[in-house]
């Protein structure tokens, strides 16, 4: 018998640096993803959540350290023994391949629904249009959009707009989506909603970091949960034991405030 | 003394020479300035420092110079560099390269108005700088980019006056010729005081059309105040 080989990760991210203007806003961060898993990214306002994900999609060029996307180096390779850092080009080929879902969405206001979902199929994937109307369809019903693929963004409701923006990074067939606290600028009754969407493509398969508050997502649909705080992942294990026997007091502490700040539910 | 219109019906076909050579010099100027000005805007924002510093220095530059010696600098600066071009294109290309350096601003300041967001997420996506300036930036800027480039434009036309200080016969000049013939000043400035106002008057009331045909900005404008009030809402505590 031969032992199977360990799968590579579909997200490798090792000793990931960041500093702004001397600040370092990300220590060290190493986290890997196999495929198929959703995790969980929690921990304090200002310990480099949003900066992970930045520097995972390249908008924030990391420091130092290295990201792999299944197994392919993204911005930075080592090559021998030197480090090359990757051209744009080189880095934009990969960037299809993670969807990204900002907090604040940025659909773009002067084309319609279903062209923020087209344009990006046809000018970065090079796909022919009908295909991308085609798959822009399909993606919208799925989310529930179907026969609002001509309204403009401003005539869609919060909810709508960020499936609007979901559907857009899915498009591109991603590897890999990132999700920037997706419930925080969402009226409250829409969170279940979206929730339930995060566990539907969990379910389906998809490779998932969420940066969340929901600690209900955190806890019922991520299989793992990475707390960071300062500017690390300070812990990182199955939600179910990182929920319920936090081993670092800092993440016990934490879990306590946004336990008692919420209305028992 | 006394108003003697028989000088213009004398002396029309001159007018109307100059103030053709006004509208070519200046839809030429219009069109190489922008040019220019959009490309010093794109590299405005480049990261590289040293063609920013670049950059700064040709806008710095221009503005910062009378339009009349930026002119008499490329009149007789382009011979030291061996190359004789008649005076109206030498007129044009100074007018262009003043231009160019507000038009840049114009540009450089519209892109920034807009929430990098915008930018941002073209670039997830996988575009490249320039395709997401072509699919996401400029459509939704191009609107709020008529009126100061109209100004500006109107303000090129003016300054095209200057250029009959190295002896192109536009509008300006073909008054002072007249004026010279006839010793019948008042006469021959009213006559370009209206062809100027005309030109003008064109110019701004294509600039309004173009305006009300550049698709989107109200639906744009809706979707910024409700961007804006959802960060206001968030800025704030939901708390109750």
């Amino acid at each position: 018998m031969t032992p199977t080989p360990p799968a590579t990760p579909l997200l490798s991210v090792s000793a990931l640096r960041k500093s702004f203007r001397g600040t370092p806003v990300l220590k060290d961060v190493y986290l890997d993803v196999a495929k198929g898993e959703v995790v969980a990214l929690i921990g304090p306002s200002g310990c480099g959540k949003s900066t992970l994900l930045r520097c995972l999609t390249w908008l924030d060029p990391p420091d130092d350290g290295f990201i792999l996307i299944d197994g392919q180096p993204f911005g930075r390779a080592l090559v021998g023994d030197t480090v090359r850092r990757q051209g744009r080009r080189e880095i934009d080929r990969l960037r299809p391949k993670i969807g990204m879902v900002f907090q604040q969405l940025h659909l773009w206001p002067h084309l319609s629904a279903l062209e923020n979902v087209v344009r990006p199929q046809v000018v970065v994937l090079k796909r022919p249009r009908e295909e991308a109307v085609a798959r822009a369809q399909d993606l919208l019903a799925g989310l529930g959009l179907g026969g609002l693929e001509d309204r403009f963004p401003y005539a869609l409701s919060g909810g709508q707009k960020q499936r609007a923006a979901i559907a857009r990074a899915l498009a591109m067939d991603p590897a890999l989506m990132l999700f920037d606290e997706p419930t925080s600028a969402l009226d409250p009754e829409l969170v279940g909603g979206v929730l339930q969407l995060l566990r539907r493509l969990a379910g389906e398969g998809m490779t998932m970091v969420v940066v969340t508050h929901e600690i209900g997502f955190a806890a019922h649909v991520a299989d793992r949960i990475a707390f960071m705080d300062g500017g690390r992942i300070v812990e990182d294990g199955p939600a179910r034991q990182v929920m319920e026997a936090p081993a670092d007091p800092r993440l016990a502490a934490f879990l306590d405030l946004i336990r008692s700040g919420r209305p028992a539910a | 003394m006394t108003f003697d219109p028989a000088i213009l019906a004398d002396y029309w076909p001159l007018f109307l020479q100059g103030a053709w050579l006004t509208v070519r010099i200046c839809a030429v100027a219009f069109i190489v300035g922008y040019s220019i000005g959009i490309l010093v805007a794109l590299a405005a924002l480049v990261p590289s420092r040293i063609v920013r510093a670049l950059v700064g220095a040709y806008v710095g530059l221009l503005r910062s110079v009378p339009f009349i010696i930026i002119l008499f600098l490329v009149y007789y600066g382009l011979p030291f560099a061996g190359i004789r071009f008649p005076a109206y294109v030498t007129g044009t290309l100074a007018l262009a390269l003043f231009a160019s350096a507000y038009y840049a601003e114009i540009v450089r300041g519209a892109i920034l108005s807009l929430p990098r967001g915008q930018f941002e997420s073209a670039r997830t996506v996988g575009m490249s700088p320039l395709q997401a300036m072509r699919h996401v930036v400029f459509p939704q800027i191009l609107r709020g980019l008529v009126p100061p480039s109209v100004n500006m434009t109107l303000t090129m036309i003016k300054e095209s006056a200057v250029l009959s200080s190295i002896t192109v016969a536009e509008l300006t000049y073909q008054s002072l010729v007249v004026q010279g013939n006839t010793f019948a000043p008042f006469e021959a400035f009213a006559a370009v005081t209206l062809i100027y106002w005309a030109i003008t008057v064109v110019v701004a009331r294509l600039a309004a059309i173009l305006e009300a045909r550049t698709g989107t900005a109200e639906r744009e404008d809706v979707e910024r105040n409700a961007l804006a009030a959802s960060f206001l809402t968030l800025e704030a505590p939901k708390r109750r």
